[in-house]
């Protein structure tokens, strides 16, 4: 952890330094984009907030199961158990989040994870309404277009085979009844 | 010990249908190996669907191949991008990515394949040796033993893991808390459903498993896209030269004792098994300065430490029904849906699925060492594959598997959601294994818990009183001391490697010199 005092992502040296070219060298010393911004103290204390209020809410709601006795243990005991548990770790989470720095910080590339998984949340709700060929065609621009920056070419090429291919795998092969348009 | 079941395993295994998918299941792993993203975890998760309706010796021969073959795969990344392409070969790429600056990587990767299929092969044999005995042992288990075992198993992999501890052990929190959800196991009160009718069976591991590992991992990935195409340096023929097999054949062998010794234990597995093989390596060499410069030792131990180890952490799972790390959780699951509990019974009562499976990789690591010694260039070709392409198409086939084990929609809402939970967890820096495996094991732990406490009629010293649980309950303590202690070391051997790996030097040795000054 911390104590170590190795920063995980050092990569001082200039890649020139020993006449290796630097297209070679660069990639496997800092692949751009892959490195984020460690996150700060307040991230590190809502990494502890989240289990300790998890656990609350657990405990508050198993209480209302019956606890039971040791001897017989009802159904909300193991539950309080583990809700205690969290709150305990959480706390201790809380506790060192000044020395942690194993978050990652939120960026802009969050959003793009937001909508991805927005994406795929309506995907499934359109799944049975339309059929699962029109929602993959239009997941797989977006991710691939939009999120990717592929061509239109590469696009449409892979958005047509993938959805062919998904429907060869699932219903022909597997003879999943996946609700479709397409009758073959 | 009676050899009947091991040769008729062999039969199961040479059914052609299952050559077939040995050979599937370990060109896959190959290729996710390769691929830098998605684990072998992942893909078996996301495997699972479609694995459901094949016979249940296939299925788990088929999924079994992913998780070894990639140890094979993650190596080539390594070596020729200094890009790991599995966590269990990071160590690889020190001397791995510095032999093939200087023109070998040829070297490296053949060393590492024969190395990788030496341990493997001399890991299967020792579980066929040792697996029999401990099922056997763990016949007479009762359920003060299963809650021990159980807990023992959540907290050494919480521990074990790469991160911080108690973020470990919030993890297994949530995820035990995540298991209760549903009908409780003794008398059907539902708990936690929130009057829905969908939770009221609970939530279908698969599922657990496809969204953290699966849906949470591609959108982890996302964040981190755009990135550029990688250079691959060239090798020729991927073959070490005699002198350099002389060179390595004892390291090949410590580092087989090492990962299988390391690999039975819970949370140890490939990648500390790869850590320790490398200190090993270094500690025995004469001239340890050569390490990170290039030392083909340094590629060959760890390599046949991480595929000794993968091996033998099937013997938890198979033996006593409790996974060793987050893959072999997600094997549970595989073999849950079988409609085969695993645990002792599984070797009297399914003997052609355990004989089979563990036959399979005999022929799997024969199938891996063709693929990476002559065919290793259709896989270094793969390299070029884009990850702005791979991701859409995986996460497409996670969601309509997920549809498929059901066909209820509800559960392609439920793993986006915890597609998400798996996304927010990474971000704050907890690990989804704990959490996978502790929802795996949750419910085995409390109904064995609350039948010990009935048995024991409310008194906790019943614990100690049975010779084997007490020696459990020793060893229960003996991993909350040690292993905090094992774990400050690796602690400092992994910041170590990642720090070499991430800084390069002129000649490689002196990044591991310069750390050493400033600590």
């Amino acid at each position: 952890m911390a104590a170590n005092g190795v920063p995980a992502q050092a990569n001082g040296v200039p890649p020139e330094a020993d006449g290796v070219p630097p297209e070679v060298e660069r990639p496997a010393t800092e692949p751009p984009g892959e490195e984020l911004p460690p996150g700060g103290p307040v991230l590190a204390t809502v990494a502890g907030v989240v289990p300790v209020l998890t656990g609350l809410v657990a405990f508050w709601l198993a209480r209302g199961l019956g606890l039971g006795t040791l001897t017989d243990p009802g159904p909300g005991l193991w539950p309080t158990i583990v809700a205690v548990l969290l709150v305990v770790s959480g706390a201790a989470i809380v506790a060192r989040a000044r020395r942690t720095t194993d978050t990652e910080a939120f960026t802009r590339g969050t959003g793009v994870v937001l909508v991805g998984a927005a994406s795929l949340a309506l995907y499934a709700f359109l799944f049975e309404l339309v059929g699962f060929e029109i929602p993959t065609v239009l997941v797989l621009v977006l991710w691939l277009r939009f999120f990717g920056r592929e061509s239109w070419r590469t696009t449409a090429l892979v958005s047509l085979l993938t959805t062919a291919a998904l429907y060869a795998l699932f219903i022909t092969a597997l003879g999943v009844p996946l609700p479709h348009l397409i009758v073959i | 010990m009676d050899l009947t079941p091991v040769l008729s395993g062999f039969a199961v295994v040479f059914e052609p249908q299952n050559l077939l998918y040995c050979l599937l299941g370990v060109t896959l792993g190959m290729l996710v190996g390769v691929l830098p993203g998605l684990g072998p975890a992942a893909t078996i998760a996301i495997l699972l669907p479609i694995t459901y309706g094949i016979e249940p010796a296939a299925a788990v021969i088929l999924l079994a191949g992913i998780f070894y073959g990639a140890q094979y795969g993650g190596t080539i990344t390594s070596v020729l991008l200094r890009l790991p392409g599995e966590a269990s070969t990071v160590v690889s790429a020190l001397d791995g990515y510095q032999m093939a600056r200087k023109g070998r990587a040829g070297s490296a990767l053949g060393i590492a394949a024969i190395g990788s299929f030496i341990g493997g092969t001399a890991s299967i044999i020792l579980l066929t040796l040792i697996a029999p005995l401990v099922a056997d042992f763990a016949l007479q288990f009762g359920p003060a033993e299963y809650t021990l075992l159980a807990l023992i198993g959540i907290f050494m992999v919480a521990t074990l893991s790469s991160g911080s501890l108690v973020k470990s052990v919030a993890a297994a929190g949530v995820g035990l808390l995540l298991a209760t959800v549903g009908l409780d196991p003794m008398v059907g009160t539902p708990r936690f459903t929130f009057g829905s009718d969908q939770l009221a069976d609970g939530i279908d591991f698969v599922i657990v498993a496809m969204g953290l590992f699966g849906v949470g991992e591609i959108l982890y990935n996302l964040e981190h896209r755009l990135r550029p195409q990688p250079a691959v340096l060239s090798f020729g023929r991927a073959i070490p030269t005699r002198l350099e097999w002389l060179q390595s054949r004892l390291a090949v062998l410590r580092g087989s004792v090492v990962g299988f010794v390391l690999g039975v234990l819970p949370g140890g597995g490939a990648t500390m098994s790869s850590l320790v093989a490398y200190a090993v390596e270094k500690r025995a060499a004469k001239d340890p300065s050569r390490f990170g410069k290039g030392a083909i030792e340094g590629v060959a131990g760890p390599e046949s430490a991480n595929n000794a180890a993968a091996t033998s952490s099937f013997i938890p799972l198979l033996t006593l029904g409790v996974p060793a790390n987050a893959t072999m959780a997600v094997l549970f699951g595989a073999l849950l849906l079988q409609g085969i509990p695993p645990g002792p019974q599984l070797i009297v009562d399914h003997p052609d699925v355990f004989w089979g499976v563990v036959n399979s990789m005999y022929v799997g690591n024969i199938f891996l060492l063709l693929l990476s010694i002559p065919l290793i260039g259709v896989f270094v070709r793969l390299l070029r594959v884009r990850a702005a392409i791979l991701a859409p198409l995986t996460v497409l086939i996670t969601m309509v598997g997920v549809y498929s084990i059901r066909n209820n929609v509800f559960d392609m809402f439920l793993v986006v959601a915890l597609g998400l939970l798996g996304y927010g967890m990474k971000k704050l820096g907890f690990e989804p294994g704990p959490f996978v495996l502790a929802f795996v094991l949750g419910e085995l732990l409390e109904s064995s818990f609350r039948r010990s406490m009935r048995l024991f009629e409310g008194d906790f010293t019943g614990f100690v009183q049975r010779p084997v649980s007490a020696s459990l309950v020793a060893l229960l303590v003996l991993t909350v001391v040690v292993v905090p202690a094992l774990r400050a070391i690796r602690g400092r051997q992994a910041a170590q490697v990642e720090h070499d790996v991430a800084t390069p030097s002129p000649d490689g040795g002196l990044a591991v010199a310069s750390t050493r000054s400033e600590e």
